[in-house]
């Protein structure tokens, strides 16, 4: 609980400063993490494992950091989902570079 | 030119027109987004026909509105200079294929404007119905019109000066195959393939596309070139 408080204070800059900074939202990492896994045809109860693991291991990373970049955030999330499936990982990457 | 040749100058740009990625990367995009939410498969299937109709019909649509222009500005045989640009821009857009279609950087990020891409990418995370699906699909093929303008204008100069009949032929053949890479990506998600596999095999091979389609776009106008201009030439002599 003292955590999220905590993170709750992490501010995320957005696309270099070009949108409006927003405060980091658990809820939001986890739901991409889940559409990229599901995206990656993962059963759902899997690929809500795998977000619960990757977004732990993310909250872990922004612990010490008021501040993060939302690429920053992108590439730790992805390092961390490559680990548990590098298919998700590759879509999750690879999404804002599609087009 | 014969029936035969010109059928096959439509056939080689409506091949450009097919290895050219927007539209992909938006059904890639689109697909993603609605597996992504737990859209049924059969959801997904009608969103994505829904795209791939709307790409078929505009592309059907723009080439007809091509042709009918020049038909009324030149009648059934367009002068000399007009193919003359036509097969200029044909090389033009060639070589700027070859230099420019995709960014230098990770991914199979298109030389678009970012806004436009951007507008595009968040329509396909907002589509949820086919009739929007089937408007993201009009959409596309008017923002790669930039690249589909070439060949799609030599087509249309092929096209008018044929019978009636094939005109019809012409325009058809050019709208099923500019689908064909579209419709082949439709069948693999619609069999369950993965979309990171789909998405990897076009970043690993999108060198060879950009080469290819430039090459290509150069191959044709040069055919263009010697078949319509320089025998025209020849004949007159």
């Amino acid at each position: 609980m003292t955590r999220v408080t905590q993170l709750t204070a992490v501010s995320i800059v957005k696309r270099q400063g070009q949108r409006p900074t927003e405060s980091f939202d658990k809820a939001k990492l986890h739901q991409s993490i889940v559409a990229a896994s599901l995206s990656a045809r993962t059963p759902p109860g899997q690929a809500d494992n795998i977000a619960q693991a990757v977004t732990n291991y993310v909250l872990e990373w922004l612990e010490h950091r008021p501040e993060v970049t939302s690429h920053d955030l992108r590439l730790v999330a992805t390092r961390h989902l490559r680990a548990h499936h590098p298919d998700a990982a590759y879509l999750y990457e690879q999404h804002k570079t599609t087009l | 030119m014969d029936i035969a040749s010109s059928l096959a100058i439509v056939t080689l740009a409506a091949l450009i027109h097919a290895s050219f990625q927007l539209s992909v990367s938006v059904l890639t995009l689109l697909s993603g987004h609605a597996i992504g939410t737990k859209t049924s498969q059969a959801r997904v299937l009608r969103l994505t026909f829904g795209f791939v109709s709307g790409v078929g019909v505009m592309t059907l649509l723009t080439l007809s509105f091509i042709s009918l222009v020049f038909l009324h500005l030149f009648g059934p045989n367009a002068p000399q200079y007009i193919w003359a640009i036509a097969c200029g821009l044909l090389v033009g857009v060639g070589l700027a294929v070859w230099f420019f279609y995709y960014r230098h950087e990770k991914g199979t990020t298109l030389w678009i404007p970012r806004s436009f891409a951007r507008h595009l990418s968040d329509r396909s995370k907002a589509t949820k119905h086919s009739a929007e699906a089937f408007s993201l699909g009009l959409t596309s093929v008017l923002s790669e019109l930039l690249f589909i303008a070439a060949p799609m204008i030599i087509s249309a100069l092929v096209l008018i000066q044929l019978p009636g009949m094939w005109q019809l032929v012409g325009i058809a053949i050019y709208s099923v195959i500019s689908l064909m890479t579209l419709f082949s990506i439709w069948v693999l998600i619609s069999s369950g393939h993965k979309l990171s596999g789909i998405q990897k095999w076009r970043e690993d091979n999108k060198h060879f596309i950009q080469f290819a389609a430039g090459g290509a776009l150069a191959v044709l106008g040069f055919f263009v070139y010697v078949t319509k201009i320089m025998s025209d030439i020849a004949g007159t002599i």
